[in-house]
């Protein structure tokens, strides 16, 4: 029996992990991807403490930090969730069950798809949606970052070191990026940003030769080109913490508070799958040492009747189930 | 002893997955060879041809094509339990 399951390896469940050790609390941790979104993140220059270091870099130190302390550890995918008397059943992809008095739920997001005609035949023959992973396989070649924020501006900037021309389509008036990757962007001479425009369509044979728009750049509504980065926001991975009756908001975000509580008592949640406006490593890592400390307080202040191991609520169990 | 594995693994210098994919070799002591499909347009191309797509990782043991960082196929194609 564990007093914490961290569901989810990223910045959010590492940190987390890190300070369950610190707090003594029984813990493990499962994710499918040690290290999480971060890691294809091929700069990062806004978390406090490192002046500038790459996302591997990050991922790799707060891995550490967290071995540092006494904590389990499994590198798997949680297929199940369940709730039971005051416990919380997680099984996982390697067929192994486990037991907690309480979840930190820091899944993360993937990314959310175009939804446009040729996205998935085309999937990795010219559809990418990581620079950091397939960019350089682009080289010499005319691409686009489909997107307007800041991820668009960054993809954009990365694939700017290996295309010979990067379009970014962005559906909105202006490039939505921080400032200072606007700027970047805006004196990068590869690099030309068209607003108010979306693809239609991927056209190619084998793979992908040109996009189509809904307006006309440069006198025509084909854009020639290599390949097509999307960054165009992420999606939640909820639907486990719904299983159990957590509440989302309309984008199947988790609803928390300061305390990184959510309605059901016992499970918190830390990170990019929850409701903040603001998602950066650095809030993530804050969420999930907060959500540990709410935790915490949670195991002190209650008896639990957990089924694993008692006979008698494993038959009731069974019986409703 | 487990069999000599004939191992080839298709990267790009930054890709994260590649690395997942070679440590995993490492620590399982798998001998492999590496090329890099960013700097080099015919190992591009024969990736291309081998797996039909150019998300990369794509590493080929014993003919055996596998796209991504997948640790289950990875064991199987391995035969390491």
């Amino acid at each position: 029996m564990f007093d914490t399951i961290i569901i989810g390896a990223g910045c959010a469940g590492l940190a987390a992990a890190m300070y369950a050790g610190r707090l003594n609390l029984k813990t493990l941790l499962v994710g499918e991807n040690i290290g999480g979104t971060i890691i294809l993140t091929d700069v990062v220059e806004n978390y406090p403490g490192f002046i500038r270091l790459s996302g591997q870099e990050l991922a790799d130190n707060l891995r550490r930090h967290t071995e540092s302390y006494n904590i389990e550890k499994a590198e798997a995918k949680v297929t199940k969730l369940r709730h039971e008397h005051n416990c919380f059943i997680v099984e996982t992809n390697e067929g192994k069950t486990y037991q907690s008095k309480t979840i930190i739920f820091a899944t993360g997001t993937e990314w959310r798809k175009l939804n446009i005609p040729g996205e998935k035949e085309f999937a990795n023959k010219g559809v990418h949606y990581c620079a950091l992973c397939d960019g350089a396989i682009y080289k010499g070649k005319p691409v686009a970052v489909v997107g307007g924020g800041d991820s668009a501006a960054k993809e954009a900037l990365l694939m700017s070191q290996y295309a010979s021309k990067v379009y970014v389509l962005a559906r909105g008036e202006k490039l939505r990026g921080e400032p200072i990757n606007n700027d970047r962007v805006a004196k990068n001479p590869k690099i030309e940003v068209i607003t108010k425009v979306n693809v239609k369509e991927i056209k190619g044979d084998k793979i992908v030769k040109y996009a189509v728009l809904d307006k006309a750049v440069n006198g025509s509504t084909t854009l020639k080109l290599d390949a097509i980065f999307a960054a165009i926001g992420h999606i939640a991975l909820s639907q486990l913490a719904k299983d159990v009756g957590v509440a989302t908001n309309d984008k199947g975000e988790i609803i928390i508070d300061r305390e990184s509580k959510t309605n059901v008592p016992g499970f918190f949640a830390a990170g990019d799958v929850c409701d903040t406006v603001f998602k950066q490593a650095i809030t993530g890592v804050s969420e999930g040492v907060t959500a540990v400390y709410s935790a915490y307080t949670h195991v002190n202040e209650n008896e639990f009747i957990c089924p694993i191991g008692n006979e008698d609520l494993m038959v009731k169990s069974d019986k409703k189930a | 002893m487990a069999k000599a594995n004939k191992v080839k693994i298709y990267t790009t210098s930054t890709c994260p997955w590649c690395m997942k994919t070679k440590e995993f070799f490492k620590a399982h002591n798998v001998k492999y060879e590496e090329v890099n499909v960013g700097d080099d347009e015919k190992a591009r191309n024969e990736m291309f041809e081998k797996s039909g797509q150019f998300g990369v990782p794509v590493t080929d043991i014993n003919g055996t094509v596998i796209v991504g960082y997948d640790k289950e196929a990875l064991k199987k194609a391995l035969g390491i339990a």
